[in-house]
């Protein structure tokens, strides 16, 4: 489940290009394999029977190609690094869950989708969901929605919503139940460097 | 008298006909599984009863993957062909929805028990005081990225134990995922959909095979060449098999049958001889085919393989009494039959001699082949003796003498003088090879080599095996014991010690009852852990952390709390591999498997049942290789025992010391053949020890015909010794080619063997005064 909230987080940072191409509407900036885009988040899990949201916040990085690295460091530092290998969270240093892509086959169909959308093909996409986009390059929205009903052991979610300008600016997952999750995405950058040692680290060490 | 004699064998042979015909009538089956030659008997009849019982359990399954670059396309593959295997009615409990709705159900069966279930890597860190990381790591999964915690699960299992406890659990494997219902692997990029099912039936009955290969490779061409099937299971190898050893039996049956027939006909230049040679071969498969059936119920495809071979043998007989029309003295056959008697009564004798010997062999399989070809070739015998003198027309055949005389180069090699350096050559050249040979002699006994499984097949079983994860290597641990909880409070002693071999690369992983149901003592100890551990000493703070509006139950609170008994999760079914590891449930006790994947090391692992009681370390391959090694060396024996007893039946005729004299040239070949096949590399195998038995019968013959023949007959024996090996190694030393090693071996000894007889045998003659 999570995994699809991850693909969404990369799906929304889609290069301009694609959607233009399209005729529809999403990020307006897009970024090239080789630069790397970071920015802040805050994630409000929003559960029942529970007394307030779940607040978590944090950065992440994105590094097209190589992976995804996103660190919550409020109310306390988890790490979650994901790529075509699979994903790995770790806490302190110390490695909590790991599960290699071939347990993920969830995975690979989002990689599929995501790929045929970088490469300019939403058909995959918008065969599992309807995908209806609203406003223009500067203030945009997209809801999808999966086109089969949501089965609650591998896609249990109702409805999907981004909003965004430059760049993805909101993420609404509803799931099935009324449970929910926002993320918030500020101060995203755009730059030419490479990760991190440390963030490569973290991307490499998936594979391991 | 010779007529009567004529007539009452004439009944006989009615008789055996009438019997095939009764029997054929009724459609004739024959086993296929090259295990069923091996012997019945077993150091321990309750291990064997339960080996059966796993193998039978394993021997029954079959795994299917369906992979397609395309996850939808092979998820569509996978139903499409699921429900075509459901239709033909040939497979039980058919499973590829194992995801969705399995996964529910063992959730179910599990969850009112999750105070005493712990995985083994969280009841490491409980055990080392490591509470807070796992604490630590509820919450991430609550705040982190991967969110797959919702209050109601939280509610009952704060600290997320049983998604861990899950996750362990190999359902079949660690590897396979499900993903929308289904079990799936992604490889060699490509999504895999797992489909397995077991055989109504046994695998290894031909009509089951039919069925079930038919209906899948219709069922497999129908989804289309871009969808790669990758199959595994008991009953494919069987049917591949089977069809290989029947494909060699018509084919090298009728290049041998051929062969000889064309043989025959250019040496005779007269079809009499044919025809009347036919006829014995005829009526001795027709024999020996309808008294085995009769005597042994049912034949084994091999034995039949092997009967098929006989031709070879039985044709010596005719041969040898047909080439004595080449001494042209115008004798009448009832004359000619006399001169001959001699030899060819000696030379079935002393082969009876040799294939009573198989019969001391307790293998099922040699006895078949032992009895039918006993009876195959004393009815060749009878025919030749009793009716080929009465049908025989033919005159002198003054056509001959060119034959004869080539055929006589080998008694003059032997003969004269002025050869006796070449002679001498040879010998040493024969006894250096035999000694160079000996050094290198080798055993190989393994039987999966033996069987050589199809290529094609095993190729796919690797593939299987890399992308599951999962292993078919056949060994596992017996663990014997008077109750479940006994027993799997072994395999948990066990467990500790195989986790070890895991870590070190002697195993890849393994499968045992108490890993799904850890026993009573083990849940009552995590039930421990989890609340000295974690409930008392972190419940609060970490419901705190949380924020949950009501508290959680104490998952581990009570003593009086259930316990998950190995019966109720056999009765749930929701295990479907549960079923599997524990064969064996009576008021005598209790069997359970702890199966193995991926002995890297057997000896090492087989070191780790010791010192626990009741654990007994079970390897079906090498078991039967240690077999086949056992037998290969009684085999050894046996023919030492068969040529000793062939002695005193020479003596009679030859006395003592020509007795030896006719004895030297087969025990030379077949003393000489393993160390010459050596040479090239060929190991010794059960199966060349028992082509041994047979070089030595043929042998022996040769070197009687030899011993027998004086003047004029010397020649034309050697002409019939000529013959009889040339179809001799028609049909045997074809076998040489066949794709079954076992088979192979066999006839490349034989190959060898019946050449060195040939060519040492006129020393037997020389050597031998005759009375």
């Amino acid at each position: 489940m999570a995994v699809f909230v991850l693909a969404l987080a990369v799906l929304t940072l889609l290069p301009r290009s694609v959607g233009a191409a399209d005729g529809g509407t999403g990020p307006s900036r897009s970024i090239a394999s080789g630069s790397t885009l970071h920015g802040a988040f805050v994630q409000e899990r929003r559960l029942q029977g529970f007394k307030a949201p779940l607040i978590s916040e944090g950065r992440f990085t994105l590094a097209p190609g190589q992976g995804l690295v996103w660190r919550s460091e409020k109310p306390f530092a988890v790490t979650t690094v994901i790529t075509a290998a699979g994903l790995v969270q770790e806490v302190d240093g110390t490695e909590t869950v790991r599960m290699p892509a071939a347990r993920l086959p969830f995975l690979a169909k989002l990689y599929d989708m995501l790929g045929g959308a970088l490469a300019g093909d939403w058909s995959a996409l918008d065969k599992e969901f309807t995908v209806v986009r609203q406003g223009n390059d500067r203030a945009w929205r997209v809801e999808l929605r999966p086109r089969v009903a949501a089965d609650p052991v591998s896609m249990p979610i109702t409805t999907i919503r981004l909003t965004g300008g430059l760049f993805v600016d909101q993420v609404e997952i509803v799931r099935e139940g009324g449970d929910s999750d926002v993320l918030h995405f500020a101060d995203q950058t755009l730059s030419q460097a490479p990760p991190s040692p440390e963030e490569t680290r973290l991307l490499v060490g998936v594979g391991r | 008298m010779r007529r009567l004699g004529a007539a009452l064998f004439l009944m006989l042979v009615v008789l055996a006909a009438l019997y095939l015909g009764l029997r054929t009538s009724h459609g004739l089956n024959f086993q296929t599984d090259l295990l069923a030659l091996l012997p019945g008997e077993h150091d321990d009849p309750g291990l064997r009863q339960t080996n059966d019982l796993v193998n039978r359990g394993l021997g029954r399954r079959i795994v299917i993957l369906v992979g397609h670059a395309d996850r939808e396309h092979a998820r569509n593959a996978a139903a499409q062909l699921t429900a075509r295997l459901q239709e033909s009615g040939a497979l039980g409990d058919l499973e590829t929805v194992t995801g969705g709705d399995r996964m529910r159900r063992i959730g179910t069966l599990y969850f009112p028990f999750r105070g005493g279930l712990l995985s083994d890597a969280d009841r490491r860190m409980l055990q080392d005081g490591h509470g807070t990381a796992l604490a630590a790591r509820a919450l991430s999964q609550v705040f982190g990225f991967v969110g797959m915690a919702d209050a109601r699960l939280l509610h009952a299992d704060p600290f997320l134990l049983m998604p861990a406890f899950f996750s362990a659990l190999a359902v079949p494997s660690s590897r396979l995922a499900p993903d929308e219902g289904m079990l799936t692997v992604r490889g060699e990029g490509m999504t895999w959909v797992f489909i397995s099912a077991s055989l109504k039936g046994e695998p290894f009955e031909l009509d089951v095979q039919k069925r079930v290969i038919g209906g899948f490779d219709h069922a497999v061409a129908d989804l289309g060449s871009d969808v790669t099937v990758l199959r595994l299971g008991a009953v494919f190898f069987a049917h591949a098999g089977a069809r290989q050893a029947m494909d060699e039996t018509s084919r090298l049956g009728a290049v041998s049958t051929l062969g000889s027939v064309l043989l025959v006909l250019l040496v005779f230049r007269r079809l009499g001889p044919l025809w009347q040679s036919l006829m014995s071969i005829a009526v001795g498969m027709l024999c020996g085919l309808s008294f085995s059936l009769w005597w042994f119920g049912e034949l084994h495809v091999i034995s039949l393989l092997f009967g098929m071979s006989l031709i070879g043998i039985a044709v010596d007989y005719s041969l040898y009494y047909f080439t004595d029309r080449f001494v042209c003295d115008g004798a009448p056959p009832s004359a000619r039959l006399r001169r001959v008697m001699p030899g060819l009564g000696l030379g079935v004798l002393t082969t009876l001699v040799g294939y009573g010997a198989l019969l001391l062999a307790p293998l099922p399989g040699l006895h078949q082949i032992a009895v039918f070809s006993a009876v195959g070739l004393s009815a060749a015998f009878a025919s030749v003796a009793l009716w080929v003198p009465l049908l025989d027309r033919g005159r002198d055949l003054p056509h001959g003498a060119p034959l004869v005389t080539a055929a006589a180069a080998l008694w003059r090699f032997w003969e004269r003088p002025d050869l006796r350096r070449l002679r001498l050559a040879l010998g040493l050249l024969l006894l250096g090879a035999g000694v160079v040979g000996a050094l290198r002699l080798h055993a190989d006994d393994d039987v999966r080599r033996l069987q050589s499984p199809d290529a094609g097949l095993l190729a796919q079983q690797h593939r299987i095996e890399a992308l599951t994860g999962m292993g078919w290597s056949g060994q596992f641990f017996l663990v014997n014991a008077p109750d479940d909880e006994t027993a799997l409070g072994i395999e948990e002693a066990l467990a500790d010690r195989l986790a070890g071999a895991i870590k070190s690369g002697t195993l890849v992983g393994f499968q045992s009852p108490a890993a799904f149901v850890p026993s009573a003592a083990r849940q009552e100890e995590n039930r421990r852990l989890i609340r000295d551990g974690l409930e008392t000493p972190l419940l609060a703070a970490h419901v705190a952390h949380l924020g949950l509006a009501e508290p959680p139950e104490a998952a581990a609170a009570g003593d009086g709390a259930p316990i998950l008994t190995l019966a109720a999760a056999l009765k749930d079914g929701s295990l479907p591999f549960l079923a599997d590891l524990v064969p064996l449930r009576d008021n005598g006790g209790v069997h359970h498997v702890v199966k193995l994947d991926g002995v890297r090391n057997s000896t090492a692992v087989r070191a780790l049942g010791d010192g626990l009681d009741g654990v007994r370390y079970v390897d079906p391959p090498s078991d039967y290789s240690r077999l086949f090694g056992a037998y290969r060396d009684r085999a050894v024996i046996l023919l030492a025992v068969s040529a000793a007893l062939m002695v005193p039946l020479l003596a009679l005729r030859y006395r003592w010391r020509g007795a030896l004299a006719v004895m030297a040239p087969p025990v030379a070949a077949m003393i000489l053949t393993p160390a010459l096949m050596a040479l090239v590399g060929e190991p010794f195998t059960f199966f060349a020890a028992m082509a041994l038995v047979l070089v030595l019968s043929i042998g022996v013959d040769y070197a009687i015909f030899c011993a027998e023949a004086w003047g004029a007959r010397k020649s034309v024996t050697l002409l019939a010794v000529c013959l009889a090996s040339t179809t001799t190694l028609l049909s045997f030393g074809l076998l040489a080619f066949s794709g079954v090693f076992a088979v192979h071996t066999f006839g490349l000894t034989m190959l060898v063997g019946i050449s060195l007889s040939v060519l040492l045998s006129p020393l037997g003659g020389l050597a031998c005064r005759r009375p």
